[in-house]
Protein backbone atom coordinates (compact mmCIF):
# COMPACT_ATOMS: atom_id res chain seq x y z
CA UNK A 1 0.00 0.00 0.00
CA UNK A 2 1.86 3.07 -1.25
CA UNK A 3 -0.13 5.80 0.46
CA UNK A 4 -0.05 7.59 3.78
CA UNK A 5 -3.32 8.37 5.50
CA UNK A 6 -3.90 11.79 6.98
CA UNK A 7 -7.21 12.10 8.78
CA UNK A 8 -6.34 15.57 10.10
CA UNK A 9 -7.45 17.15 6.82
CA UNK A 10 -11.04 16.44 7.94
CA UNK A 11 -10.70 18.91 10.80
CA UNK A 12 -11.10 21.74 8.28
CA UNK A 13 -14.46 20.34 7.21
CA UNK A 14 -16.19 19.53 10.49
CA UNK A 15 -18.71 22.36 10.02
CA UNK A 16 -19.63 21.27 6.50
CA UNK A 17 -20.05 17.65 7.60
CA UNK A 18 -22.16 18.73 10.58
CA UNK A 19 -24.47 20.74 8.28
CA UNK A 20 -24.77 17.73 5.95
CA UNK A 21 -25.55 15.43 8.86
CA UNK A 22 -28.19 17.86 10.14
CA UNK A 23 -29.87 17.83 6.70
CA UNK A 24 -29.79 14.02 6.70
CA UNK A 25 -31.30 13.81 10.20
CA UNK A 26 -33.94 16.48 9.53
CA UNK A 27 -35.05 14.79 6.32
CA UNK A 28 -35.06 11.34 7.93
CA UNK A 29 -37.08 12.37 10.98
CA UNK A 30 -39.62 14.28 8.89
CA UNK A 31 -40.12 11.32 6.54
CA UNK A 32 -40.33 8.86 9.46
CA UNK A 33 -43.23 10.86 10.94
CA UNK A 34 -45.02 11.47 7.62
CA UNK A 35 -44.28 8.01 6.19
CA UNK A 36 -45.33 6.09 9.30
CA UNK A 37 -48.60 8.04 9.51
CA UNK A 38 -49.26 7.36 5.83
CA UNK A 39 -48.34 3.70 6.29
CA UNK A 40 -50.70 3.38 9.25
CA UNK A 41 -53.67 4.74 7.28
CA UNK A 42 -52.84 2.58 4.25
CA UNK A 43 -52.32 -0.50 6.39
CA UNK A 44 -55.77 0.00 7.91
CA UNK A 45 -57.43 0.66 4.55
CA UNK A 46 -55.80 -2.42 3.04
CA UNK A 47 -57.06 -4.55 5.93
CA UNK A 48 -60.63 -3.41 5.38
CA UNK A 49 -62.25 -1.04 2.88
CA UNK A 50 -63.65 -1.99 -0.48
CA UNK A 51 -61.93 -4.11 -3.10
CA UNK A 52 -61.18 -1.21 -5.46
CA UNK A 53 -59.39 0.81 -2.75
CA UNK A 54 -57.53 -2.32 -1.64
CA UNK A 55 -56.36 -3.04 -5.19
CA UNK A 56 -55.25 0.52 -5.84
CA UNK A 57 -53.29 0.73 -2.58
CA UNK A 58 -51.83 -2.73 -3.21
CA UNK A 59 -50.51 -1.45 -6.54
CA UNK A 60 -48.88 1.55 -4.84
CA UNK A 61 -47.26 -0.62 -2.17
CA UNK A 62 -45.92 -3.18 -4.66
CA UNK A 63 -44.60 -0.42 -6.93
CA UNK A 64 -42.59 1.16 -4.12
CA UNK A 65 -41.43 -2.15 -2.64
CA UNK A 66 -40.49 -3.68 -5.99
CA UNK A 67 -38.43 -0.90 -7.56
CA UNK A 68 -35.09 0.70 -6.57
CA UNK A 69 -35.50 3.71 -4.27
CA UNK A 70 -33.15 5.57 -6.61
CA UNK A 71 -35.65 5.38 -9.47
CA UNK A 72 -38.44 6.52 -7.16
CA UNK A 73 -36.35 9.57 -6.31
CA UNK A 74 -35.60 10.27 -9.97
CA UNK A 75 -39.27 9.89 -10.82
CA UNK A 76 -40.39 12.37 -8.17
CA UNK A 77 -37.55 14.78 -9.01
CA UNK A 78 -37.85 14.81 -12.81
CA UNK A 79 -41.38 13.63 -13.61
CA UNK A 80 -43.68 14.97 -10.90
CA UNK A 81 -42.87 18.66 -11.65
CA UNK A 82 -43.61 18.00 -15.36
CA UNK A 83 -46.93 16.33 -14.56
CA UNK A 84 -48.09 18.92 -12.04
CA UNK A 85 -46.50 21.87 -13.81
CA UNK A 86 -44.90 23.16 -10.59
CA UNK A 87 -41.30 23.45 -9.47
CA UNK A 88 -40.34 21.82 -6.17
CA UNK A 89 -37.29 22.52 -4.05
CA UNK A 90 -34.87 19.62 -3.57
CA UNK A 91 -36.00 19.22 0.00
CA UNK A 92 -39.68 18.96 -0.93
CA UNK A 93 -39.00 16.43 -3.70
CA UNK A 94 -36.83 14.31 -1.42
CA UNK A 95 -39.48 14.48 1.32
CA UNK A 96 -42.25 13.37 -1.05
CA UNK A 97 -40.17 10.48 -2.42
CA UNK A 98 -38.92 9.15 0.92
CA UNK A 99 -42.36 9.59 2.54
CA UNK A 100 -44.01 7.53 -0.20
CA UNK A 101 -41.31 4.85 0.15
CA UNK A 102 -41.63 4.80 3.95
CA UNK A 103 -45.44 4.72 3.66
CA UNK A 104 -45.26 1.63 1.47
CA UNK A 105 -42.94 -0.36 3.73
CA UNK A 106 -44.62 0.64 7.01
CA UNK A 107 -48.10 -0.12 5.65
CA UNK A 108 -46.94 -3.72 5.19
CA UNK A 109 -45.60 -3.72 8.76
CA UNK A 110 -48.96 -2.52 10.13
CA UNK A 111 -50.89 -4.97 7.96
CA UNK A 112 -48.86 -7.91 9.24
CA UNK A 113 -49.24 -6.80 12.87
CA UNK A 114 -53.01 -6.31 12.45
CA UNK A 115 -53.21 -9.86 11.12
CA UNK A 116 -51.19 -11.18 14.06
CA UNK A 117 -53.73 -10.00 16.64
CA UNK A 118 -55.48 -13.28 17.33
CA UNK A 119 -58.94 -14.36 16.34
CA UNK A 120 -59.75 -15.06 20.02
CA UNK A 121 -59.32 -11.34 20.81
CA UNK A 122 -62.10 -10.56 18.33
CA UNK A 123 -64.25 -13.33 19.75
CA UNK A 124 -63.75 -11.91 23.26
CA UNK A 125 -64.87 -8.47 22.02
CA UNK A 126 -68.01 -10.00 20.53
CA UNK A 127 -68.68 -11.93 23.74
CA UNK A 128 -68.37 -8.71 25.73
CA UNK A 129 -70.76 -7.04 23.30
CA UNK A 130 -68.31 -4.22 22.47
CA UNK A 131 -69.37 -1.98 19.58
CA UNK A 132 -67.23 -2.29 16.40
CA UNK A 133 -65.47 1.06 16.94
CA UNK A 134 -64.51 0.16 20.51
CA UNK A 135 -63.24 -3.23 19.34
CA UNK A 136 -60.85 -1.53 16.93
CA UNK A 137 -59.78 1.44 19.07
CA UNK A 138 -59.46 -0.29 22.45
CA UNK A 139 -58.51 -3.86 21.63
CA UNK A 140 -57.09 -4.40 18.15
CA UNK A 141 -55.09 -1.22 17.45
CA UNK A 142 -53.11 -0.97 20.72
CA UNK A 143 -51.94 -4.57 20.36
CA UNK A 144 -51.22 -4.22 16.64
CA UNK A 145 -49.18 -1.03 17.11
CA UNK A 146 -47.19 -2.60 19.95
CA UNK A 147 -46.39 -5.65 17.83
CA UNK A 148 -45.33 -3.39 14.95
CA UNK A 149 -42.80 -1.42 17.04
CA UNK A 150 -39.63 -3.50 16.37
CA UNK A 151 -40.23 -3.64 12.61
CA UNK A 152 -41.10 0.06 12.55
CA UNK A 153 -37.77 0.79 14.21
CA UNK A 154 -36.00 -1.28 11.55
CA UNK A 155 -37.93 0.60 8.88
CA UNK A 156 -36.73 3.88 10.41
CA UNK A 157 -33.10 2.71 10.31
CA UNK A 158 -33.60 1.62 6.68
CA UNK A 159 -34.95 5.06 5.85
CA UNK A 160 -31.96 6.73 7.52
CA UNK A 161 -29.68 4.67 5.26
CA UNK A 162 -31.78 5.19 2.10
CA UNK A 163 -31.71 8.96 2.71
CA UNK A 164 -28.10 8.96 1.46
CA UNK A 165 -29.54 8.50 -2.05
CA UNK A 166 -30.74 12.10 -2.15
CA UNK A 167 -27.09 13.00 -2.77
CA UNK A 168 -27.58 11.55 -6.27
CA UNK A 169 -30.15 14.24 -7.08
CA UNK A 170 -27.96 17.04 -5.76
CA UNK A 171 -29.32 17.51 -2.27
CA UNK A 172 -26.63 18.59 0.21
CA UNK A 173 -26.96 15.79 2.77
CA UNK A 174 -24.08 14.12 4.61
CA UNK A 175 -23.22 11.88 1.65
CA UNK A 176 -23.28 14.73 -0.88
CA UNK A 177 -21.03 16.94 1.27
CA UNK A 178 -18.73 14.00 1.93
CA UNK A 179 -18.36 13.29 -1.79
CA UNK A 180 -17.69 16.98 -2.47
CA UNK A 181 -14.95 17.13 0.15
CA UNK A 182 -13.54 13.85 -1.14
CA UNK A 183 -13.37 15.21 -4.71
CA UNK A 184 -11.93 18.59 -3.70
CA UNK A 185 -9.21 17.19 -1.47
CA UNK A 186 -8.51 14.06 -3.56
CA UNK A 187 -8.56 12.18 -0.24
CA UNK A 188 -11.42 9.68 -0.74
CA UNK A 189 -10.06 7.08 1.68
CA UNK A 190 -10.01 9.39 4.70
CA UNK A 191 -13.16 11.35 3.86
CA UNK A 192 -15.43 8.51 2.74
CA UNK A 193 -14.29 6.31 5.64
CA UNK A 194 -15.23 9.03 8.11
CA UNK A 195 -18.59 9.56 6.36
CA UNK A 196 -19.29 5.81 6.56
CA UNK A 197 -18.22 5.96 10.21
CA UNK A 198 -20.72 8.74 10.98
CA UNK A 199 -23.59 6.74 9.46
CA UNK A 200 -22.42 3.66 11.39
CA UNK A 201 -22.20 5.45 14.75
CA UNK A 202 -25.86 6.46 14.40
CA UNK A 203 -27.31 3.30 12.82
CA UNK A 204 -25.49 0.70 14.91
CA UNK A 205 -26.96 1.62 18.33
CA UNK A 206 -30.39 1.85 16.70
CA UNK A 207 -30.16 -1.67 15.24
CA UNK A 208 -29.06 -2.91 18.69
CA UNK A 209 -32.09 -1.16 20.18
CA UNK A 210 -34.34 -2.97 17.71
CA UNK A 211 -33.05 -6.31 19.00
CA UNK A 212 -33.55 -5.31 22.64
CA UNK A 213 -37.11 -4.05 22.04
CA UNK A 214 -37.91 -7.21 20.06
CA UNK A 215 -36.81 -9.46 22.93
CA UNK A 216 -38.74 -7.37 25.49
CA UNK A 217 -41.93 -7.58 23.43
CA UNK A 218 -41.48 -11.30 22.78
CA UNK A 219 -41.31 -11.88 26.54
CA UNK A 220 -44.36 -9.68 27.02
CA UNK A 221 -46.44 -11.53 24.44
CA UNK A 222 -45.32 -14.99 25.45
CA UNK A 223 -46.00 -14.30 29.15
CA UNK B 1 -50.54 18.79 -17.65
CA UNK B 2 -49.25 20.20 -20.96
CA UNK B 3 -47.02 17.23 -21.61
CA UNK B 4 -48.05 14.71 -24.25
CA UNK B 5 -46.82 11.21 -23.67
CA UNK B 6 -44.78 9.58 -26.40
CA UNK B 7 -43.98 5.99 -25.58
CA UNK B 8 -42.27 5.66 -28.97
CA UNK B 9 -39.32 7.58 -27.53
CA UNK B 10 -38.75 4.60 -25.26
CA UNK B 11 -39.79 1.72 -27.53
CA UNK B 12 -37.45 3.00 -30.27
CA UNK B 13 -34.60 2.85 -27.75
CA UNK B 14 -35.21 -0.52 -26.13
CA UNK B 15 -31.75 -1.71 -27.30
CA UNK B 16 -29.70 0.27 -24.76
CA UNK B 17 -32.24 -0.49 -22.02
CA UNK B 18 -31.96 -4.21 -22.70
CA UNK B 19 -28.14 -3.94 -22.70
CA UNK B 20 -28.47 -2.24 -19.32
CA UNK B 21 -30.83 -4.93 -18.05
CA UNK B 22 -28.30 -7.58 -19.08
CA UNK B 23 -25.60 -5.79 -17.03
CA UNK B 24 -28.03 -5.52 -14.08
CA UNK B 25 -28.77 -9.25 -14.27
CA UNK B 26 -25.05 -10.09 -14.45
CA UNK B 27 -24.41 -7.93 -11.37
CA UNK B 28 -27.32 -9.54 -9.51
CA UNK B 29 -26.52 -13.16 -10.34
CA UNK B 30 -22.77 -12.88 -9.71
CA UNK B 31 -23.29 -10.99 -6.44
CA UNK B 32 -25.73 -13.73 -5.38
CA UNK B 33 -23.21 -16.48 -6.11
CA UNK B 34 -20.71 -14.63 -3.88
CA UNK B 35 -23.32 -13.83 -1.23
CA UNK B 36 -24.79 -17.34 -0.94
CA UNK B 37 -21.38 -19.04 -0.60
CA UNK B 38 -19.33 -16.44 1.30
CA UNK B 39 -22.35 -15.62 3.49
CA UNK B 40 -22.38 -19.16 4.85
CA UNK B 41 -18.63 -19.12 5.56
CA UNK B 42 -19.00 -15.77 7.31
CA UNK B 43 -21.94 -17.05 9.37
CA UNK B 44 -19.77 -19.95 10.60
CA UNK B 45 -17.12 -17.42 11.64
CA UNK B 46 -19.65 -15.26 13.50
CA UNK B 47 -20.84 -18.32 15.44
CA UNK B 48 -17.24 -19.45 16.17
CA UNK B 49 -16.13 -20.02 19.74
CA UNK B 50 -12.85 -18.20 19.04
CA UNK B 51 -13.17 -14.48 19.78
CA UNK B 52 -10.37 -13.77 17.31
CA UNK B 53 -12.55 -15.12 14.48
CA UNK B 54 -15.90 -13.99 15.88
CA UNK B 55 -15.23 -10.29 16.50
CA UNK B 56 -13.80 -9.24 13.10
CA UNK B 57 -16.49 -11.18 11.25
CA UNK B 58 -19.25 -9.63 13.37
CA UNK B 59 -17.77 -6.18 12.76
CA UNK B 60 -17.82 -6.90 9.00
CA UNK B 61 -21.50 -7.86 9.15
CA UNK B 62 -22.47 -4.86 11.27
CA UNK B 63 -20.54 -2.42 9.07
CA UNK B 64 -22.51 -3.47 6.00
CA UNK B 65 -25.83 -3.53 7.86
CA UNK B 66 -25.35 -0.11 9.48
CA UNK B 67 -24.09 2.04 6.61
CA UNK B 68 -25.91 3.10 3.41
CA UNK B 69 -25.26 0.85 0.40
CA UNK B 70 -24.46 3.92 -1.70
CA UNK B 71 -21.68 4.89 0.75
CA UNK B 72 -20.28 1.35 0.51
CA UNK B 73 -20.32 1.41 -3.30
CA UNK B 74 -18.80 4.88 -3.63
CA UNK B 75 -16.16 3.96 -1.02
CA UNK B 76 -15.32 0.78 -2.90
CA UNK B 77 -15.04 2.46 -6.31
CA UNK B 78 -12.93 5.38 -5.07
CA UNK B 79 -10.85 3.87 -2.28
CA UNK B 80 -10.00 0.32 -3.39
CA UNK B 81 -8.16 1.50 -6.53
CA UNK B 82 -6.29 4.03 -4.39
CA UNK B 83 -5.33 1.63 -1.61
CA UNK B 84 -4.45 -1.42 -3.72
CA UNK B 85 -3.64 0.33 -6.97
CA UNK B 86 -6.06 -1.85 -8.97
CA UNK B 87 -9.23 -1.27 -10.97
CA UNK B 88 -10.87 -4.39 -12.37
CA UNK B 89 -13.31 -2.65 -14.69
CA UNK B 90 -16.65 -1.16 -13.61
CA UNK B 91 -18.85 -4.28 -13.86
CA UNK B 92 -16.46 -6.49 -11.92
CA UNK B 93 -15.95 -3.78 -9.28
CA UNK B 94 -19.74 -3.49 -8.99
CA UNK B 95 -20.08 -7.27 -8.57
CA UNK B 96 -17.54 -7.32 -5.72
CA UNK B 97 -19.08 -4.29 -3.97
CA UNK B 98 -22.62 -5.72 -4.17
CA UNK B 99 -21.34 -9.22 -3.35
CA UNK B 100 -19.70 -8.04 -0.11
CA UNK B 101 -22.91 -6.27 0.95
CA UNK B 102 -25.00 -9.37 0.22
CA UNK B 103 -22.46 -11.59 2.03
CA UNK B 104 -23.05 -9.62 5.23
CA UNK B 105 -26.86 -9.74 4.97
CA UNK B 106 -26.90 -13.44 4.06
CA UNK B 107 -24.55 -14.23 6.96
CA UNK B 108 -27.22 -12.85 9.28
CA UNK B 109 -29.85 -15.08 7.67
CA UNK B 110 -27.64 -18.16 7.91
CA UNK B 111 -26.62 -17.40 11.49
CA UNK B 112 -30.21 -17.72 12.72
CA UNK B 113 -30.61 -21.04 10.84
CA UNK B 114 -27.29 -22.42 12.07
CA UNK B 115 -28.24 -21.68 15.66
CA UNK B 116 -31.58 -23.43 15.08
CA UNK B 117 -29.92 -26.75 14.16
CA UNK B 118 -30.77 -29.05 17.10
CA UNK B 119 -27.84 -29.85 19.41
CA UNK B 120 -28.81 -33.56 19.25
CA UNK B 121 -28.08 -33.69 15.52
CA UNK B 122 -24.52 -32.55 16.13
CA UNK B 123 -24.15 -34.99 19.02
CA UNK B 124 -25.37 -37.75 16.73
CA UNK B 125 -22.73 -36.66 14.19
CA UNK B 126 -20.02 -36.92 16.86
CA UNK B 127 -21.36 -40.35 17.87
CA UNK B 128 -21.15 -41.49 14.24
CA UNK B 129 -17.52 -40.42 14.20
CA UNK B 130 -17.95 -37.59 11.65
CA UNK B 131 -15.14 -35.05 11.49
CA UNK B 132 -15.97 -31.37 12.27
CA UNK B 133 -15.85 -30.59 8.53
CA UNK B 134 -18.19 -33.49 7.74
CA UNK B 135 -20.55 -32.32 10.49
CA UNK B 136 -20.69 -28.84 8.98
CA UNK B 137 -21.13 -30.08 5.41
CA UNK B 138 -23.57 -32.94 6.09
CA UNK B 139 -25.59 -31.76 9.09
CA UNK B 140 -25.41 -27.96 9.46
CA UNK B 141 -25.25 -26.83 5.83
CA UNK B 142 -28.27 -28.72 4.42
CA UNK B 143 -30.55 -27.62 7.29
CA UNK B 144 -29.28 -24.03 7.39
CA UNK B 145 -29.61 -23.72 3.64
CA UNK B 146 -33.17 -25.06 3.57
CA UNK B 147 -34.34 -22.82 6.41
CA UNK B 148 -32.63 -19.77 4.94
CA UNK B 149 -34.03 -20.03 1.41
CA UNK B 150 -36.86 -17.47 1.82
CA UNK B 151 -34.52 -14.88 3.39
CA UNK B 152 -31.76 -15.60 0.85
CA UNK B 153 -34.26 -14.99 -1.95
CA UNK B 154 -35.52 -11.80 -0.31
CA UNK B 155 -31.93 -10.56 0.09
CA UNK B 156 -31.17 -11.63 -3.48
CA UNK B 157 -34.02 -9.57 -4.88
CA UNK B 158 -32.95 -6.76 -2.56
CA UNK B 159 -29.53 -6.73 -4.20
CA UNK B 160 -31.22 -6.70 -7.62
CA UNK B 161 -32.81 -3.40 -6.57
CA UNK B 162 -29.68 -2.10 -4.83
CA UNK B 163 -27.67 -2.80 -7.99
CA UNK B 164 -29.21 0.38 -9.45
CA UNK B 165 -26.78 2.29 -7.23
CA UNK B 166 -23.80 1.37 -9.40
CA UNK B 167 -25.26 3.74 -12.03
CA UNK B 168 -24.03 6.56 -9.78
CA UNK B 169 -20.41 5.44 -10.17
CA UNK B 170 -20.78 5.02 -13.93
CA UNK B 171 -21.57 1.32 -14.47
CA UNK B 172 -23.78 1.04 -17.57
CA UNK B 173 -26.63 -0.91 -15.94
CA UNK B 174 -30.39 -0.55 -16.52
CA UNK B 175 -30.65 2.49 -14.25
CA UNK B 176 -27.70 4.20 -15.98
CA UNK B 177 -29.09 3.54 -19.46
CA UNK B 178 -32.49 4.77 -18.34
CA UNK B 179 -31.07 8.03 -16.99
CA UNK B 180 -29.00 8.53 -20.16
CA UNK B 181 -32.05 7.91 -22.34
CA UNK B 182 -34.29 10.19 -20.28
CA UNK B 183 -31.76 13.00 -20.62
CA UNK B 184 -31.11 12.43 -24.33
CA UNK B 185 -34.78 12.24 -25.37
CA UNK B 186 -36.19 14.73 -22.82
CA UNK B 187 -38.70 12.01 -21.99
CA UNK B 188 -38.22 11.38 -18.24
CA UNK B 189 -41.80 10.29 -17.55
CA UNK B 190 -41.95 7.57 -20.21
CA UNK B 191 -38.36 6.41 -19.65
CA UNK B 192 -38.33 6.25 -15.85
CA UNK B 193 -41.77 4.63 -15.80
CA UNK B 194 -40.70 1.91 -18.23
CA UNK B 195 -37.44 1.34 -16.34
CA UNK B 196 -39.30 1.12 -13.01
CA UNK B 197 -41.73 -1.39 -14.54
CA UNK B 198 -38.85 -3.54 -15.82
CA UNK B 199 -37.46 -3.71 -12.27
CA UNK B 200 -40.94 -4.50 -10.94
CA UNK B 201 -41.55 -7.21 -13.56
CA UNK B 202 -38.56 -9.12 -12.17
CA UNK B 203 -38.81 -8.46 -8.45
CA UNK B 204 -42.60 -8.87 -8.05
CA UNK B 205 -42.83 -12.54 -9.13
CA UNK B 206 -39.84 -13.44 -6.94
CA UNK B 207 -41.47 -11.66 -4.00
CA UNK B 208 -44.72 -13.58 -4.55
CA UNK B 209 -42.75 -16.84 -4.77
CA UNK B 210 -41.08 -16.05 -1.42
CA UNK B 211 -44.49 -15.41 0.16
CA UNK B 212 -45.76 -18.74 -1.14
CA UNK B 213 -42.61 -20.50 0.11
CA UNK B 214 -42.96 -18.96 3.58
CA UNK B 215 -46.62 -20.00 3.77
CA UNK B 216 -45.68 -23.55 2.74
CA UNK B 217 -42.84 -23.73 5.28
CA UNK B 218 -45.02 -22.44 8.11
CA UNK B 219 -47.61 -25.14 7.37
CA UNK B 220 -45.13 -28.03 7.36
Amino acid sequence: MGMTLDFSILLRFTDALAIGLWTTIKLTLLCIVLGTSLGFVIGLLRSSGNAFVRGLLGLYVELFRGTPVLIQLFWIFFCLPLILGVEFSNFVSATIALTLYMGAITSETFRASLRSVGREQMDACVALGLPRAAQIVNVILPQAVLRAVPTLLSNAVSLFKESALVSAVGMADLMFIGQNISNNTARPVEVLTVVAGIYFVIAFPLTRAVTVVEQKLLRKFSA
Amino acid sequence: MDYTLDLGAVTRNMGPLMDGLWVTLQLTLAANVIGVIAGFALALLTTSKLALLRWPSMLFVEFFRCTPAIVQIVWFFYCVPMIFNVFWGPVFMGIIALGLNLTAFNAEAYRASIQAVPREHLDAGIALGLSPTQRILNIVLPQALRNSVPVLLTNGIGIFQQSALVAIVGVADLMYQGKTLATATYRPIETFTVVALIYLAISYPVGQFVNWLERRQSHS
